[in-house]
C-alpha cells in the first residue's frame, strides 16, 4: 500500500478527536471522506501532513515511516478551505511558490507554470494578483500551487466548501481531470454527500473520530449511518 | 509542533518585557522600605508613613486626576462632536492631511509653544498690550503655572483632541456607522436618536480602552507639566522626579514610595483594562 | 436662511493646526523681541547660520537623536516583530499580553528613575548606548503590542502551507512572513522612531545631561531663556515627522487597538 495510517489517536487536553485512524489508500486513488464539521477529520489531515503530531500510531509513506518526519520533508501538501494564496505573488508566482523553494530552474518553472496554467484553464491570469481573481480561479490557482510541486500525497480539506454550486461542480469535474494527468493520489475530505461520492475511487465516513472506510461505493450507500438513504427515501417521495 | 524555538522567543520577551520593569519595581519597593539606598539602614515604614501623613502624594494624585480627567472629557467631546459635524470635510484631500500635522508635535514641544503664548511676555499677552487691554505684563492672566492648571490642559488637549478625531474618524469608517445610520433613519429614528442610538454608543463602545489608556498617559506625563506646572501640587511624574532627585536623603526614599504607588496604581488599571476575559470576544 | 458655519469653523481649525508650525518658525527667526512689542525687532536668519555654524551643538544632538532613534527603531520593531511571534503563538498569550502592558503603561520617567541604578552598574549611565538601550525598553512593548493581530490564524495557516509545500523556516521568514508583514513593519519602525524622537524624561534621567538629544536641548534653551533657540530646536524635531506624514499618514498614526 501507498500511504498506510496506523492506530492513530490525538486528542486536545481531554478531548479525544481523532480515536484509532487506521486505513490505507493505494497510489493514484482519491479516498473522500464525507464528515460533519468537529467530526476530527482536520486534524486527521493536519496529522497526516505533519502540521500535528499525534499521541500515538505510525503513519507509513511509501513503505517509510514518516510520523517523526517534518512537514516540509514529507512532500505532503495540505490544501485548505480557503484558497490561502499568497497576497503579495501574482498568479504565476503562487503557482510557482513551491518550485522556487525547490531552487529549481529558472526556465524549467517556466515550463511547468506554464503547462499548469493551461492545465488549469488559467491562460491569460498569469500576471494577475490574488485580488483580481474570483473564487473559482483563486482556488485552481490554489491546486496548481499544490500539485505543481508533484506531491506524493495531496491532502484537500473542504477543498470547495466556499465555492458557488456551479463553480463548484466545475472544480469537481476539473479536480478528476487533474488526477488524472498528473497521478495524484489523495484525501478529499468534504460534508456534501454527492461530492464523496463523485470524487473517491473509495469512500469513507467519519464520525466522533472515527474513520471507517467502505471496501465499496455500494457499502456505503447502504450503510444508514451516511444518511445516503435518507436522501434516497426523501428524492423518492417526491415522485 | 515540538518546536524549542517559540521558548526562546518567550525567554527574550520575558528578559526584554518583563525583567526591567519587574526589576524596577522591586528596587523601588526596596528603597521605599529603607532596605537599599545610601543613608538607609535598615526596613522601615517611616518613609512611607511620612509620605501618607503629608497627604502630598494624595493632593498630587488627585490633581493628576483632575487634569487628566478634564483633558480627556474635553479632547473626547470635542473630537466626538467634531466626528459628527465635519467627518465628510475632513475626508477631503487637503484638510486629511492638516489633521494629521498635530501629530509630529511632542509634548515638550507643545508645552514650549503653551508657554510662549500664553505667558505673561508671551503672544497674547502683547497682543492686548497692543489693544489696551492690559498696560503691564504682569496684569495679564495667570494661564501658565497656573493653580488651575489651565496651561497643563489645554496642552493635553491640542496634544490628545486630534489623536482621538482621527481615532473616531476611522472607527466611523470601519464600523459602518454610515450604513447604521441609515438603516436607523428608515427605521424612523430622528438625527438625534441616530447620534444618541447608533454614532456614540458605537464609537464610545469601540474606542473606551484606548480613552482609558490616554488618561493613563496623562496622569503619568512629565514634559508638559514640568514646564507649565506650578511649585505645588504638582503633577505625580514630576513630584516623583523631583523627589528622587534631591539632594535630601529621606526625600529620596520617600520618591521611591510615591512611585511605587504610582506605579500600583497604573498597574492595577493594567490589569483591570486588559485582564483575560473570556467574554470580551471584540478585543484584538 | 440658515448660514452654513461649517465653513468658518473649518477655515479656523486649519489656521489653529498652522499656527504653531508658523509661530515656531517666526520664533526661531526672531531675536531681541521684548515685550510689549508685537513684532520683534530682528527678522532674519542670524540664530540658523549660528547653529548650523556649530556653536551651540544644535547640529550635533540633531545627528545624535537621529542616530540614538533609528538604533532604538531597528532593534524594537525587529525584535517585537521576531517575539511577538512566540507570544502571540502561546497558549498563554493573553496572560502575557497582560504583562506587556504594564511597562507600555508606566510613566518612562518613573521607570528610567526606577532603572538607572541598575543602568549606573552596567556602565549604561550617561552614554548613548545607555540612552538606546532605555528606549528600546519602554519602546519593545509597543512594537510588540503593535504586532499582535499580525500573528493569526490565517498567518499560522501560511506558515503550515509554505512547509507542507517544502520550504524551511527560513524560506518562511523571507518569502512569506516578511512580505505579508511588509507594512505593518515600516509603520511600526517609524512609531518606534517617533517614540524615541519625541523622548524627554527618560533620556535626561539616563542620559543626565551627557547625551544631549534634540529634546534635551529644547529643555536646556528654556532653562536658559533661549526662546529662540528653543523654537529653533523645537522645528528641528517637528521637521522630521512632518515629512514622514507626507510620504504616508499611517508612518504617525496608527491606533492600537
Amino acid at each position: 500500500m501507498f500511504l498506510e495510517v496506523q492506530h492513530i489517536v490525538k486528542s486536545f487536553g481531554a478531548e479525544k478527536v481523532v480515536k484509532d485512524l487506521s486505513f490505507s489508500l493505494q497510489a493514484k486513488q482519491t479516498l473522500s471522506i464525507l464528515g460533519k464539521s468537529g467530526c476530527g477529520k482536520t486534524t486527521m489531515l493536519k496529522t497526516i501532513g505533519g502540521l500535528i503530531s499525534p499521541d500515538s500510531g505510525k503513519i507509513l509513506l511509501n513503505g517509510v515511516d514518516i510520523t517523526e518526519t517534518k512537514p516540509e520533508k514529507r512532500n505532503i501538501v495540505y490544501l485548505y478551505q480557503e484558497d490561502l494564496l499568497f497576497p503579495h505573488l501574482n498568479a504565476f508566482e503562487n503557482i510557482a511558490f513551491g518550485l522556487r523553494i525547490k531552487k529549481i530552474p529558472e526556465g524549467l518553472i517556466k515550463e511547468k507554470v506554464q503547462h499548469m496554467l493551461h492545465s488549469l484553464e488559467l491562460e491569460g491570469q498569469a500576471d494577475k494578483m490574488p485580488t483580481q481573481l474570483s473564487g473559482g480561479q483563486r482556488q485552481r490557482v490554489s491546486f496548481g500551487r499544490a500539485i505543481s510541486t508533484n506531491p506524493s500525497l495531496l491532502l484537500l480539506d473542504e477543498p470547495f466548501g466556499s465555492l458557488d454550486t456551479g463553480t463548484r461542480q466545475r472544480m469537481q469535474e476539473l479536480f478528476k481531470k487533474l488526477t488524472e494527468e498528473f497521478d495524484i493520489t489523495s484525501l478529499f475530505v468534504t460534508h456534501d454527500l454527492k461530492e464523496a461520492v463523485l470524487m473517491g475511487n473509495q469512500i469513507g465516513f467519519m464520525q466522533d473520530g472515527v474513520l471507517k472506510v467502505y471496501e465499496d461505493k455500494k457499502d456505503f450507500i447502504q450503510d444508514p449511518q451516511t444518511g445516503v438513504q435518507s436522501e434516497i427515501e426523501f428524492w423518492g417521495g417526491l415522485k | 509542533m515540538k518546536i524549542k524555538k517559540p521558548n526562546i522567543g518567550i525567554l527574550l520577551f520575558v528578559l526584554v518585557g518583563v525583567v526591567p520593569f519587574a526589576a524596577a519595581f522591586v528596587y523601588a519597593l526596596l528603597y521605599s522600605f529603607g532596605v537599599i539606598g545610601v543613608a538607609n539602614n535598615g526596613f522601615t515604614f517611616q518613609f512611607w508613613e511620612s509620605v501618607l501623613a503629608s497627604g502630598t502624594f494624595f493632593t498630587s494624585l488627585r490633581y493628576s486626576f483632575m487634569i487628566a480627567l478634564v483633558a480627556v472629557l474635553i479632547s473626547v467631546g470635542g473630537a466626538l462632536w467634531i466626528t459628527l459635524k465635519f467627518r465628510e470635510q475632513l475626508e477631503k484631500r487637503f484638510l486629511s492631511f492638516i489633521i494629521y500635522l498635530p501629530l509630529a508635535i511632542p509634548g515638550i514641544v507643545t508645552g514650549f509653544f503653551t508657554f510662549q503664548l500664553f505667558s505673561k511676555g508671551g503672544f497674547f499677552a502683547r497682543i492686548s498690550h497692543k489693544l489696551g487691554f492690559i498696560t503691564e505684563a504682569s496684569q495679564f492672566p495667570d494661564l501658565v503655572n497656573d493653580g488651575l492648571a489651565i496651561g497643563i490642559i489645554f496642552s493635553f488637549i491640542t496634544m490628545i483632541m486630534p489623536f482621538f478625531v482621527l481615532l473616531f474618524l476611522n472607527v466611523y469608517k470601519n464600523e459602518r456607522v454610515e450604513e447604521l445610520s441609515i438603516l436607523a433613519q428608515s427605521l424612523g429614528a430622528s438625527a438625534n436618536q441616530i447620534t444618541q442610538r447608533v454614532f456614540l454608543p458605537i464609537l464610545i463602545k469601540k474606542t473606551w480602552v484606548l480613552i482609558v489608556l490616554y488618561f493613563i498617559f496623562l496622569l503619568g506625563a512629565y514634559e508638559v507639566p514640568l514646564i507649565l506646572g506650578q511649585e505645588s501640587p504638582q503633577m505625580l511624574s514630576v513630584l516623583i522626579i523631583q523627589e528622587i532627585k534631591q539632594y535630601d536623603l529621606d526625600k529620596i526614599s520617600e520618591g521611591y514610595v510615591v512611585a511605587v504607588l504610582y506605579t500600583l496604581i497604573v498597574s492595577i488599571a493594567a490589569i483591570v483594562l486588559f485582564l483575560p476575559k473570556k467574554n470580551r470576544a471584540y478585543a484584538n | 436662511m440658515r448660514i452654513n458655519w461649517k465653513p468658518f469653523v473649518l477655515s479656523l481649525a486649519v489656521l489653529l493646526i498652522l499656527f504653531p508650525f508658523v509661530y515656531l518658525v517666526f520664533l526661531s527667526l526672531a531675536s531681541e523681541w521684548r515685550f510689549p512689542d508685537v513684532l520683534p525687532s530682528y527678522i532674519g536668519f542670524k540664530n540658523w547660520v549660528t547653529v548650523f555654524g556649530s556653536e551651540t551643538g544644535l547640529l550635533q544632538s540633531f545627528f545624535s537623536s537621529l542616530l540614538i532613534s533609528l538604533s532604538v527603531a531597528i532593534f524594537s520593531t525587529t525584535s517585537g516583530f521576531l517575539i511577538s511571534k512566540a507570544v502571540f503563538y502561546h497558549p498563554k498569550k493573553r496572560t502575557l499580553t497582560l504583562l506587556a502592558y504594564f511597562p507600555y503603561i508606566l510613566a518612562p520617567v518613573v521607570f528610567a528613575a526606577c532603572l538607572s541604578f541598575f543602568f549606573l552598574k552596567m556602565g549604561l549611565f550617561g552614554n548613548m548606548t545607555g540612552v538606546v538601550v532605555a528606549q528600546f525598553i519602554i519602546a519593545f512593548p509597543y512594537a510588540l503590542l503593535f504586532f499582535s493581530s499580525f500573528w493569526n490564524e490565517k498567518v499560522k495557516s501560511y506558515e503550515d502551507l509554505v512547509a507542507t509545500l517544502g520550504g524551511n523556516k527560513w524560506q518562511t521568514y523571507t518569502k512569506v512572513l516578511l512580505p505579508l508583514a511588509k507594512g505593518l513593519l515600516l509603520i511600526c519602525f517609524f512609531q518606534t522612531f517617533l517614540i524615541s524622537w519625541f523622548e524627554y524624561g527618560l533620556t535626561s534621567i539616563i542620559g543626565i545631561g551627557k547625551v544631549q538629544t534634540l529634546t534635551i536641548k529644547v529643555f536646556l534653551f528654556i532653562k536658559e531663556t533661549n526662546y529662540y533657540y528653543g523654537a529653533l530646536s523645537c522645528c528641528l524635531l517637528i521637521f522630521p515627522p512632518v515629512v514622514l506624514l507626507y510620504f504616508n499618514k499611517r508612518y504617525v498614526f496608527k491606533k492600537l487597538v
